[in-house]
């Protein structure tokens, strides 16, 4: 008999090799769904928020053949409960939610992060680096260091593989970019002649933008740029068009080099736009700005907002996310973001259009805008 | 120069506006008739839902000590220009009422989503052949002196004050949310989860004081049989005042709040509602609108206060049995907050806005 650490662990093992096999184009030993309900019994049998949901369905993962019939852990529960297979004693990475002061941070805890950084590295290295034979410039909006944030692992994970010299341009979170030091990096970048990659969120390419107050940067040929999330909770939000466009034209790459990435501080593995492959010529399931392409490791599904049942490819409804390398918390989440899901990949969405108004009754929203 | 009105003509609009709501309120007049006939489509309410709000929820009457609130409140100005906004249909009176004890001119804006309850207002004070009289404009057109009174969406408040020139005054009204507070040790007196019920249902729980939160002091097995209390209130309610039409973001938000709720917690439902049960919350989810309630458990003032305090600029309005301890630190974090018995929380006195609190 295992115990629940020699489970976890072997667990961990076979999703790192399943993802390194689909990394390589290789068959996975074991199929999705037999891993996945795998990691679903041991959730089930450890996570006391997953057991009330399947209590409630009436669900039994050991009875099942398919990860989609049993239900999702929704992202609110990671803000007002411990969603985690394994005692606090064993975290060795804690990563919160980006805050409101309104609402309670979500927290994913993992017991290593092997798992998470194998994923990262193989899905990001198909979007990112498919082109990559030497050693890139970083140039990173963001500290030096933000344990708590999963994207600041995930871009100080890519740095540590795939460009040793990586340049860090705030000294907190909130502080703000500064111009000259950004063109010194890039002045930095250009020297070494190898391509840079530029890396932070939306919000902080907006400000570095901003910053720069329309001054041009010359990165090397073949650079690249990837922004990530929205503007919930920031003073300013920009469309996203216009904001690749800025991106391209101040760091001198060409649009499809500037790429979305979709990732959630509950997931262990990200999503990505295929424009850099298919510029650079890699197949890709789509090259389109607004498409975001899951790895082989994770499904995406967009479910009927009220009966959470899957819908058809390219029905709009709410995503649902089973991400394989989500040993330690939930493999199945069931998020309220809107989007639809094709061969290509899956496009989000906003709100409703012409959702009918609330009243004056106190919204989500109104708590997520006034982090 | 301004014209100002003396305290007596002021007193007089209010008592003209009243009266004019007493006539929609009163199902045996052709206006009230009409009322009803009319604001179940544009609302969304139900009938009986439109038909409680008309009878229990419109401002009918005002004590004088209230009047002389009311009118310490609000400012002077030239001309005040009223921004409605939709759903809460009968939230018009107060604001009517309030602009009209600020301006001898008076312009109402409705929601291009409810254009009954304005128009009606004025057609009961011209039949009246009162003096008082206000405006309806489908624009907005402030000038410098003028007020602006905005109820609504932050957003909607924001598009107005960025369109008004300098030296208009904005009174903004945004989202906010009710509480209630309740000390269950030893139990919770049954008309308390009746109560609350009431207020939850009025407006099918849109309105700036609508509650949808309560946090509850005692026992694991106290809260939630107040939680299992109120539960059983609302499936009354739910055959007495069906709901009316919900949103399907609505619909989706209180699937996943059930869910959530699963996991976290426990919840209890009918058709139409929610009332879900957090016995040892590390913070508070906000449920949607639409008969939905967080009960969550308190140990003592000290978790109250933490609980409330990333709230504390979004409450309106605490609802209580009493106002012991509990409810009197509920208060005073939440600054301009309104203190009203459970019963009460959608029929506070008229004293001032329904909101007291003032964005800026």
């Amino acid at each position: 008999m295992l115990s629940a650490e020699e489970h976890r662990c072997r667990l961990h093992t076979r999703v790192r090799s399943f993802i390194e096999a689909s990394a390589r184009g290789d068959a996975a030993a074991e199929s999705f769904d037999g891993l996945g309900l795998a990691v679903l019994r041991y959730q089930a049998d450890h996570v006391a928020a997953y057991q009330r949901l399947l209590a409630r369905a009436g669900r039994d993962p050991g009875r099942v053949s398919e990860v989609r019939v049993l239900p999702a852990v929704p992202s609110d529960a990671f803000r007002f409960a411990r969603i985690a297979a394994h005692p606090p004693a064993d975290d060795v990475a804690l990563f919160r939610t980006s805050g409101t002061t309104a609402l309670p941070r979500g927290e994913h805890a993992l017991s290593t992060t092997e798992t998470y950084e194998c994923s990262a590295l193989a899905w990001g290295g198909w979007a990112l680096f498919c082109d990559i034979h030497e050693p890139l410039t970083a140039i990173i909006l963001s500290p030096r260091e933000n344990p708590e944030s999963s994207l600041h692992f995930m871009m100080k994970t890519f740095a540590a593989r795939f460009a040793p010299k990586a340049h860090y341009l705030q000294t907190s979170d909130l502080s703000a970019i500064d111009a000259d030091e950004l063109e010194r990096a890039c002045d930095a970048a250009a020297r070494a002649g190898a391509p840079a990659i530029v890396m932070g969120t939306s919000f902080a390419f907006v400000h570095a933008l901003d910053a720069l107050g329309g001054r041009r940067l010359q990165l090397p040929q073949a650079s690249r740029a990837m922004h990530t999330g929205g503007f919930k909770g920031r003073s300013r939000a920009v469309d996203a068009r216009e904001l690749r466009g800025h991106i391209a034209q101040t760091f001198g790459v060409s649009e499809g080099a500037v790429v979305g990435e979709y990732g959630m501080t509950e997931l262990s593995s990200q999503l990505y736009e295929g424009t850099l492959r298919g510029q650079r010529g890699f197949d890709t399931p789509s090259a389109t700005h607004g498409t975001f392409i899951p790895p082989p490791w994770m499904r995406v599904a967009a479910v009927d907002p009220e009966t959470l049942l899957p819908l058809a490819d390219g029905e709009v409804g709410i995503l649902r996310f089973e991400d394989l390398a989500n040993v330690d918390g939930a493999l199945a989440i069931q998020t309220a973001d809107r989007g639809r899901c094709t061969s290509a990949g899956v496009e989000l969405m906003g709100r409703s259009p012409g959702a009918p108004p609330r009243g004056c009754s106190l919204a989500l929203e109104d708590l997520l805008e006034n982090g | 120069m301004t014209e100002e009105l003396s305290f007596e003509e002021r007193a007089a609009r209010v008592r003209s506006i009243l009266a004019a709501a007493r006539r929609l309120a009163d199902a045996r007049d052709p206006l009230g008739q009409e009322a009803r006939a009319r604001l179940p489509a544009v609302t969304g309410l139900s009938e009986a839902g439109v038909e409680l709000a008309l009878s229990r929820h419109l401002e009918t009457n005002v004590s004088p000590a209230d009047l002389e609130r009311l009118i310490a409140r609000a400012g002077s100005a030239p001309r005040v220009h009223v921004v409605l906004s939709a759903n809460v249909f009968a939230g018009a009176v107060r604001a009517i009422a309030f602009a009209s004890v600020t301006a001898p001119s008076v312009i109402v804006r409705a929601s291009t989503r409810e254009t009954v309850m304005a128009p009606l207002l004025r057609r009961a004070l011209r039949e009246a052949d009162d003096r008082f009289d206000f405006d309806l404009s489908s624009t907005l057109a402030a000038k410098p002196g003028d007020e602006v009174h905005v109820y609504g969406r932050r957003e909607t408040i924001d598009a107005v004050g960025a369109a008004m020139p300098r030296g208009v005054r904005i009174r903004a009204h945004g989202p906010g949310i009710g509480i209630a507070v309740i000390d269950a040790h030893g139990g919770v007196p049954p008309f308390a989860a009746e109560l609350l019920s009431w207020d939850v249902v009025a407006f099918d729980q849109r309105g700036c004081l609508s509650p949808r939160l309560a946090f509850v002091a005692g026992s694991a097995d106290e809260v939630d049989a107040f939680a299992v209390g109120v539960s059983e209130a609302l499936e009354r309610r739910e055959r007495e005042v069906p709901r009316g039409l919900i949103s399907a973001d609505e619909r989706s938000e209180q699937t996943l709040y059930r869910n959530t709720m699963t996991a976290i917690g426990k919840f209890y439902a009918g058709s139409s509602f929610s009332v879900g049960v957090d016995l040892a919350p590390r913070g508070v989810p906000l449920p949607p609108s639409g008969r939905n309630l967080h009960v969550a458990r308190v140990v003592d003032s000290d978790d109250l206060i933490r609980l409330l305090a990333p709230l504390r600029a979004s409450i309106t309005c605490v609802g209580h049995v009493a106002p012991g301890a509990l409810a009197v630190h509920a208060i005073a974090l939440a600054c301009g907050a309104r203190s009203l018995p459970l019963g009460s929380m959608q029929t506070p006195p008229l004293d001032g806005p329904v909101d007291l609190r003032e964005m800026v």
